[in-house]
């Protein structure tokens, strides 16, 4: 395999050429927070969570859709990158209608989980309350705007796993909304499958099965991972 | 060391957080041993008076809240938001999405429990609802956030007692930081 | 048609222009035609044909002239005599006054109602005399629906030169030599970025023609492609042949309806001419031209979104790297230019790198078209060197202020760019000048802001207009900038305390640093240069907050 040095951290590593910083930051166990991004699907760059500093370039870099290149010196822990994470959270909480108490999600949330992790105790900035729609249309599943957070993992996941595409994006700046085929109640759905891909997808208790309450929503994001790895595998 | 004076109060909260509060159990000797509670849901204390800490539970609902609010804060060296309602409205602003009028109707006459003469109650003596619920630090500082519905015993005990030593508190530091 | 057929029809061409007839034309750019012009001008054809003046006279329409608020403009060549606000009934009294009696109408002359002594020829007035034309050279003189007419000025001469006498590198070295950098705003030089596309190796590459002008109150690009529209699409074939292109996308956005019909017909032109196509007069070098219409977001005008658009997915920003130079639309070199940047190219073919670099400053060489607008007595739009200053566009050339107005402040850039106050207004209008003021040269909005203008208000518009235009991809900027005009809202209606002003600058910060595109990235630059020169006004708003003292100090 053709590796390459970096320095993370002050740390130097041999890395493999061609990874994403993510994905090196992960092997060599520096931890870097995401939000959009799912082994397995399409990287976008959207959540900002996971910028770094890399020396020599003006600008914060997404970790995710950045190609590491021989001697990148890349700092993922600075100041600076620790406020603009815990902003980033805030904002997470305060553009939707998070109630964690009253949540499926509660305790099995990724973006609960964040919050811990940046230290998160109170939110800064007003919360927007802004109306959402909760569709219950589908026999099974229920998708609440509510708690959703345009990370886009659903769409793409439904997209290039299942190849369906029965989600989309409508709208824009602060007004966007995921939708089911053209905006129709997504127990109308012609492209949907029902495989249940987005569940698991989903980091927050946007897209969950009927039938269960409060806290008791279970996940499994790593399958996406998994199925995506087995498919490429050579028989 | 002087005893220092402790309250506890409850705003727009449903006082999930004060049955947390006694969850403590027998270490609230530990804390009378520190303080006085000197008005508390749970005391017989009719004013307010200068307090060391106060910790406030719930979001602020109505101009009886925020009169309430804005004289604890001129009370208290300390104010502590209390659980989830005080400091991000939690279930308290699930109401925010709709119209105040809208919210009267469905709880007072559209709601199924209520017989067909059900109507919005309006009396001089009520108080009277804000358009929006907003949690204690969109009209206070507020000097420590302590997250959760409600918040656990522990982490209850753990900030009281920091505080009544003169020490602060550090959630992420413990790992006690907890929403919902 | 080959190298010979197209020199004997640029000759024709030219020759049919020396035939020594006066020329009529009549703004028809979209601001005159609402006012008319189009119907102005079938009675001027009619009037012509009535008095039998067919053989000296010659009407047509052109773009624009320049003064969008005086229309309809009718000129009158080759004296270059202007008139303002024609009607169907005034333009008669023109044909009658300059072809009959020979004596210009004074009282409809340009300027008439505000000069003492408006001139004959409209070129010695100020407004005209302080500019200077590159871009807008042509547009207002010739018929940008008639290829003949182009080809009279010169038009697709650089492109046969370019053709025939030069290869790419010489091509991309006139360009890097000329100094030309992006009109869009950002200002990266032309050359380098045409240069990187054309080391990429692909057999299939692209341009791009950005035309998607989204900045209020700017319409530079609109111009440009309803007055000269065949001076981009020589352009596009130029940048096409230097990088190894063979086809090209004019992205126009979809509200500029004449223009997009004035593209068209100049790509069926050319086409008919055979100077769009396959193996063009006989070369190896084909291309193919098509137009995609923006349905009406800001954010396309950003270079990955527009990429998606064209792709035919929704137009969102994704980050670069890689740039659209290494992968662009569909994952192939993609050279992105602005219609502005493109329609200098085929002049500095033509005078070379050198003539261009001359014009301007040193490290902003050419000229750059600005859209005035506001409070502003002659508003419309200019063409200045780059490095005028602020205070020759707005006084010698806009008039100054109307009513005895005082100048506060000029708006640059858009809701990308910031405000430059009354002490700066000796302030160079080129790239770095503008930067370093806290602003951007942007795509050439300027707007002029009078005392009265209330500057928190000012902040609070354009971050609504960012807000509305943010495409919800990334968090700063979906989120941020609702946060942020909540926050500035809040403050303008009097209701904002110092937390507040606190909370907006620490966003301003984070969502300037964070946002995946430059729209997210730029956002926040109305609000802080409003701060860094008015932030008086903020403060006198913040002392209106009723409920101050519930605040615990």
């Amino acid at each position: 395999m053709n590796t390459i040095k970096v320095t993370i951290n002050n740390t130097s590593y041999d890395v493999p050429a061609n990874a994403s910083i993510l994905e090196v930051c992960k092997q060599v166990g520096v931890e870097i927070l995401t939000m959009c991004h799912l082994k397995g699907i399409t990287d976008i760059g959207a959540c900002r969570l996971c910028l770094v500093e890399v020396e020599g370039v003006n600008k914060l870099l997404p970790s995710c859709t950045t190609k590491v290149v021989p001697n990148m010196i890349i700092y993922t822990e600075t100041e600076k990158l620790k406020r603009y994470q815990r902003i980033t959270t805030e904002l997470f909480f305060a553009e939707r209608n998070h109630m964690c108490a009253v949540c499926v999600a509660n305790g099995q949330c990724e973006l609960q989980e964040l919050g811990y992790k940046v230290g998160l105790d109170a939110i800064r900035y007003p919360h927007l309350f802004p109306q959402c729609e909760v569709d219950t249309s589908h026999p099974w599943y229920v998708i609440d705007h509510n708690r959703c957070i345009m990370c886009t993992r659903c769409v793409r996941v439904c997209n290039e796993v299942e190849g369906a595409h029965n989600w989309d994006v409508m709208g824009r700046g602060h007004q966007v909304r995921i939708i089911s085929d053209f905006n129709t109640p997504w127990g109308e759905s012609i492209t949907c499958t029902s495989c249940g891909k987005c569940l698991h997808a989903c980091p927050t208790g946007a897209i969950w099965p009927k039938a269960i309450v409060q806290g008791q929503l279970n996940k499994n994001p790593g399958m996406i991972t998994e199925l995506v790895e087995k498919r490429c595998m050579k028989l | 060391m002087a005893k220092k004076k402790l309250a506890t109060v409850w705003l727009g909260g449903c006082s999930g957080c004060h049955m947390s509060l006694l969850d403590i159990d027998e270490r609230i000797l530990d804390v009378a041993k520190l303080a006085d509670i000197v008005k508390s849901p749970i005391v017989d204390g009719k004013e307010l008076p200068e307090v060391d800490i106060a910790l406030v539970e719930g979001s602020v609902t109505s101009d009886e809240h925020l009169r309430e609010i804005l004289h604890i804060r001129h009370q208290a060296k300390t104010l502590i938001a209390l659980g989830d309602c005080a400091v991000m409205t939690n279930v308290t602003g699930m109401r925010n999405y709709f119209p105040l009028k809208e919210v009267f109707e469905t709880s007072y006459v559209n709601a199924i429990s209520n017989d067909s003469e059900g109507k919005v109650p309006n009396h001089p003596s009520l108080l009277k609802l804000n358009d929006k619920v907003v949690p204690l630090q969109e009209v206070v500082t507020v000097d420590f956030v302590l997250p959760g519905c409600p918040p656990d015993a522990d982490t209850i005990f753990y900030v009281l007692f920091e505080f009544l030593n003169d020490r602060v508190p550090d959630l992420s530091k413990v790992k006690k930081l907890k929403y919902g | 048609m080959n190298r010979l057929e197209l020199k004997e029809l640029i000759a024709n061409a030219k020759a049919r222009k020396e035939n020594g007839k006066h020329k009529i034309f009549v703004c028809c750019g979209t601001s005159c035609m609402a006012s008319d012009s189009e119907t102005v001008l079938k009675v001027l054809q009619e009037e012509i044909k009535n008095l039998g003046l067919e053989n000296e006279v010659e009407a047509a329409l052109s773009g624009c002239m320049g003064l969008c608020n005086q229309g309809p403009l009718v000129k009158v060549m080759p004296d270059n005599t202007m008139y303002q606000k024609i009607t169907c009934d005034t333009i008669k009294e023109v044909v009658q006054g300059q072809f009959i009696n020979k004596e210009p109408i004074r009282k409809l002359l340009l300027f008439a109602d505000t000069r003492p002594e408006p001139f004959i020829n409209a070129e010695e007035d100020p407004f005209f005399k302080n500019q200077k034309k590159v871009i807008l050279k042509d547009c207002g003189s010739i018929n940008p629906e008639d290829i003949m007419d182009y080809m009279a000025h010169d038009g697709y001469s650089a492109f046969e030169k370019v053709l025939f006498q030069m290869s790419p590198e010489e091509v991309i070295g006139e360009i890097k030599h000329s100094g030309l950098r992006g009109r869009g705003g950002a200002g990266y030089p032309a050359g380098l970025k045409w240069e990187s596309v054309y080391r990429h190796v692909n057999d299939q590459k692209y341009v791009i023609c950005n035309g998607d002008e989204g900045d209020p109150g700017a319409f530079m690009n609109r111009s440009v492609l309803e007055g000269n529209p065949h001076s981009v699409l020589e352009g596009m074939l130029i940048a096409g042949y230097a990088i190894g292109a063979n086809k090209g996308y004019a992205y126009i956005r979809g509200e500029y309806r004449l223009a997009v019909k004035r593209f068209e017909t100049a790509i069926k032109q050319a086409r008919q001419k055979g100077l769009i196509g396959n193996n063009i007069l006989g070369t190896s070098f084909s291309f193919n031209v098509e137009v995609r219409i923006g349905a009406g977001a800001f954010v396309c005008g950003e270079e990955t979104a527009l990429i998606a658009s064209i792709e035919g997915k929704r137009g969102t920003p994704s980050p670069r790297p890689p740039y659209p130079a290494e992968a662009g639309l569909w994952g192939k070199p993609t050279l992105i230019n602005n219609v502005e940047t493109l329609s200098n190219i085929h002049q500095i073919i033509l005078n070379g790198g050198e003539w261009f670099s001359n014009i301007g400053t040193a490290r902003s060489a050419g000229t750059k078209v600005f859209a005035l607008a506001g409070k502003i007595k002659y508003s419309g739009l200019i063409e200045v060197p780059m490095g005028t200053s602020l205070k020759e566009v707005v006084f010698d050339i806009g008039g100054g202020i109307p009513n005895d107005g005082e100048f506060k402040a000029a708006q640059t850039g858009g809701p990308s760019g910031g405000c430059i106050p009354v002490e700066h207004l000796d302030a160079k209008l080129d790239y770095e000048s503008l930067a370093s003021l806290g602003s951007i040269m942007g795509s050439g909005g300027l707007i002029v802001m009078d005392k009265q203008t209330d500057m928190v208000d000012v902040a609070r518009f354009f971050m609504e207009f960012c807000m509305d235009e943010s495409c919800g991809k990334c968090v700063p900027c979906r989120v941020g900038t609702k946060m942020m005009h909540d926050l500035i809202l809040k403050i303008y209606e009097g209701n904002g305390t110092k937390n507040d002003l606190d909370r907006l600058e620490e966003l301003a910060a984070y969502v300037k640093e964070t946002s995946l595109c430059g729209l997210g990235g730029s956002a926040p630059n109305p609000l802080l240069s409003t701060l860094r020169y008015f932030r008086n006004e903020y403060e006198e708003k913040l002392k209106q907050h009723k409920h101050v003292s519930h605040e615990h100090n």
